[in-house]
């Protein structure tokens, strides 16, 4: 419980309630009674940690076992760090106020690159050693346990940038393979007693041959004298050569959440969420997403109903919203749709509806569901050309947006937010101008059914920065320096300075260290670590990220890794073209979308040839080779 | 028909702020199928409120939350005041207390409105002399200055709290000052009990920090029928 030191400390900092747990649906149990003890980490605070998701997705599974106890933790915002350090008080799960350092296992989940620093500090918060090297030392001289570190999650198909922190990573999906873990550590303590090994490696030993688990330890890794992966090599036989993916052939009969926790304070969304289906067929080649969590499963419309009535019953929230990779893709979408409607009308709940593609259908839907409320209306292009839309493969043409921007001012939609990628393959300033040319016809557009002072019509143009990504046909292309990325900045400025549209973009260092963490090998932990050291957390937030300590981290290990300098170093993972013929960091990982398919796909980019939806044919990634695709789906 | 419940708030609780509670209310109607009304217009909102809001880490002993309900669909059965508060009290979390439930159609105005005064207990861990020397010495003063925070002026003013001070006890025990003060609440005269520490810190020159003192609401007084309604039911 909160004793008196803690609640001096909960006196002094913001939101308190972040750091107090007890939320309604939080789960009890006592932990005397149960076997394992694992600790499931959001690196990042509370507020965002609270809203993905996953967390509500695997707690409610562990704590469904009676053995099992996940509890939760997240990253304490600066301020309470600062206090709890002065103190000496170590991070603690929210469930019970216990230690993280006495828990079996500790969890992180790893969504955005950007939170690698948070998960180094979270671990020396809790009194544990960061490197994996330490803690084994302090296991065998001093016989101190420390929990095992395990980490999952989409980052988690390229794990080498950490694999000098964590004892094992979990790749794909969650839902199976997270609690056979628990269950393999529950075995391991009961085993290995009396027989003169750890549970440590008993635990290794049994989980090593499972699907989705990669134990960094077990590999060496050999580079060539270009800087460039020679070969990984086991240390032990008990490891496959290539760690596959963990696949819920069905998520129809994986267990939902229907007693979701309600978080006290406001989070990012606080509401209701059903998924309705995981992955997405549309091939898009940059975006990973895409790619990792092949192949489309749905949940069956009465499923994803019944669950939506109960979390709302269970939670009292006011709000329900569907999740996945493209809303309007699901088969049966617009009676499910319709029906939500009607449920949430009777129950005076807001629905809200992500990335609807916009045909007639979903504007009736939305026009309902927003009424005279209407929030901005998002389309994200991506590319502001066909040619450089072609190359990405995002199948949405300029008649498809001009016609659906038509009739949202038509039907009273005052807000268009546009969003576009700049430093994609095969860019030219061409394609710059094609993003300020459709922002000016959709003013044009206002300006003809408006009239001529076009009402209070805005456009906000959102850009983001090209981050090649790990397992997409993108993943050997050379991003943009950091000198082009302002350069393309400085350019749409100009070309953007139109009445009624505001532009908006990404920090330019911010997503070049992105694909150094996106796209490293092991040489990468040390920069990751000396940035930890130097004061760097919080990265994903503009107010705490230092480009400075990051170049300077750079610096430091870029001899010790063999690199000249940090410049060297930084370009060899960014600004190079990477071979198809190389070993790649993440070729250790096997995501069941073959390279071969990759490569066809890089070349058909560059051919600026598009590749069809794969609903309309298989078009040979390979995932079929290895589960169903479309499980569930409804074909009329 | 319109309800208030009263409910205590204390321990691990208290670090969750008023509007926070006020959700916590919101969503348990929902989940207890409690039909609350909604007020009408652009931007409808559930018509309940608290007595008054408590400050976040304040403890409240006996504090109340009205409600407005819509009448049940005719398919439904019709909850009892006592249907509704099993119901409630099965799903607020742990800390939130619900004493009793009483209907209210007495209530013209809102509890808020009808406050004037609250009775606040405050704790500090530190002893600055017997309890009837400090009482006579406070309360001797001519004025009692304070700067409190203006709304829109940058610079605090200095204010004389005294007049808002009903009533003032001390007691001494165990190492810890404890003072029991009714205080003026709400709309008209408002005293936050942050000023009174304020004025004891300066008073008596105290060096304990803000974070290791505590303070408890122990209940809200309210207009002479209100109060009475209350204390009737």
């Amino acid at each position: 419980m909160i004793d008196r030191e803690l609640d001096s400390i909960l006196k002094r900092v913001e939101k308190p309630a972040r750091y107090i747990g007890g939320e309604v649906n939080m789960v009890k149990k006592d932990p005397a009674g149960v076997s394992v003890r694992i600790g499931f980490a959001f690196p990042d605070t509370y507020e965002i940690g609270m809203s993905y998701l996953g967390l509500q997705i695997l707690y409610n599974i562990l704590n469904q076992d009676d053995a099992v106890y996940c509890e939760r933790v997240f990253a304490p915002a600066r301020d309470m760090e600062q206090l709890m350090r002065e103190a000496g008080r170590e991070l603690y799960t929210l469930e019970t106020f216990e230690p993280v350092k006495n828990l079996g296992l500790f969890a992180f989940t790893l969504q955005y690159e950007m939170a690698y620093t948070n998960i180094l500090n979270m671990m020396d918060l809790g009194g544990i050693p960061i490197r994996r090297d330490d803690r084994i030392r302090e296991e065998q001289e001093k016989g101190i346990h420390y929990p095992i570190i395990i980490a999952g999650g989409p980052c988690a198909y390229n794990p080498e940038p950490l694999t000098d922190f964590i004892d094992v990573f979990l790749i794909g999906d969650g839902e199976e393979l997270l609690l056979q873990v628990c269950q393999a550590y529950d075995y391991a303590k009961s085993h290995a007693a009396g027989t003169g090994r750890s549970v440590r490696s008993v635990f290794e030993d049994r989980i090593a041959s499972m699907d989705g688990v990669y134990i960094p330890s077990r590999y060496d890794v050999h580079y060539n004298d270009d800087h460039t992966i020679r070969e990984y090599v086991r240390t032990s036989e008990t490891v496959p050569k290539r760690v596959g993916r963990a696949i819920v052939k069905d998520i129809e009969t994986s267990p939902f959440p229907v007693h979701n926790i309600v978080p006290f304070i406001d989070t990012v969304h606080d509401r209701a969420v059903v998924e309705t289906f995981r992955g997405c067929t549309r091939g898009c080649r940059f975006c990973q997403a895409g790619m990792i969590y092949r192949p489309v499963r749905e949940r069956k419309p009465d499923t994803i109903i019944g669950l939506a009535k109960q979390q709302l019953r269970n939670t009292g929230h006011d709000e329900l919203s569907l999740l996945s990779l493209s809303t309007s893709d699901y088969s049966d979408f617009e009676n499910m749709a319709t029906e939500l409607m009607g449920i949430c009308k009777q129950q005076n709940v807001a629905l809200s509806l992500p990335s609807l593609r916009l045909d007639s259908f979903s504007f009736r839907v939305l026009d309902e569901i927003q009424g005279y409320r209407k929030s901005g209306l998002t389309f994200a292009p991506e590319a502001g050309t066909q040619r450089l839309r072609d190359v990405i493969n995002k199948n949405i043409t300029e008649d498809d947006i001009y016609g659906a921007v038509r009739q949202a001012i038509t039907l009273g939609w005052e807000h268009i937010k546009l969003y576009f990628m700049i430093g994609l393959p095969t860019e030219t300033y061409e394609d710059l101008d094609g993003i300020a040319q459709i922002a000016r016809k959709i003013m044009d557009i206002n300006y003809d059914i408006r009239g001529r002072k076009g009402g209070r019509f805005r456009i906000t143009v959102s850009v983001s920065n090209f981050v090649p990504k790990p397992h997409t046909p993108f993943q050997w292309e050379p991003q943009d320096t950091p000198d082009d990325f302002i350069e393309k900045h400085n350019y749409l400025s100009q070309k953007l300075r139109i009445k009624g549209v505001t532009f908006n973009y990404h920090e330019t260092f911010t997503s070049n260290l992105e694909c150094v963490l996106a796209r490293g090998d092991r040489r990468i932990g040390r920069v990751i670590e000396t940035a930890w050291r130097s004061g760097c957390s919080f990265d994903a937030w503009t107010e705490y990220f230092h480009a400075e300590k990051w170049q300077e981290a750079f610096e430091k290990s870029a001899q010790q890794e063999g690199f000249a300098d940090g410049r060297e170093m930084e370009a060899f993972y960014n600004y190079r073209r990477w071979s198809e013929d190389e070993v790649l960091p993440w070729d250790i990982i096997d995501p069941y979308v073959t390279k071969e398919y990759l490569i066809k796909e890089a070349h058909r980019a560059v051919e600026e040839t598009t590749t069809h939806d794969c609903r309309e044919g298989c078009t040979g990634c390979g995932m079929n080779r290895h589960t169903e695709c479309f499980v569930n789906r409804i074909v009329k | 028909m319109k309800y208030i419940i009263e409910f205590s708030k204390t321990g691990t609780i208290c670090y969750t702020s008023h509007l926070d509670l006020l959700k916590v209310f919101k969503r348990a109607f929902k989940k207890a199928g409690i039909r609350i009304a909604y007020s009408q217009g652009f931007n409808p909102h559930p018509k309940m409120g608290f007595g008054q809001p408590l400050s976040l880490g304040y403890w409240g002993l006996e504090e109340y939350v009205e409600f407005e309900t819509v009448a049940a669909d005719p398919s439904e059965e019709e909850m009892t005041p006592q249907d509704m508060l099993s119901a409630l009290s099965a799903i607020m979390p742990e800390g939130l207390e619900l004493k009793r439930i009483l209907e209210a159609p007495w209530l013209r105005k809102t509890l808020a409105a009808e406050n004037i005064a609250a009775e606040h207990m405050i704790e500090i861990p530190a002893l600055f002399g017997d309890a009837d020397d400090i009482r006579a010495r406070f309360l001797g003063q001519e004025q009692i200055l304070v700067l409190k925070k203006q709304k829109k002026k940058q610079e605090p003013v200095q204010i004389d709290i005294k007049s808002k001070i009903r009533e003032l006890r001390f007691h001494v025990a165990e190492g810890t000052t404890y003072i029991d003060a009714v205080l003026d609440s709400g709309s008209e005269s408002n005293l936050s009990p942050e000023l009174l520490i304020n004025a004891l810190t300066e008073c008596f020159d105290l060096h304990v920090p803000r974070s290791e003192m505590n303070v408890a609401r122990k209940r809200l007084i309210f207009k002479e029928q209100v109060q009475e309604a209350l204390s009737k039911s």
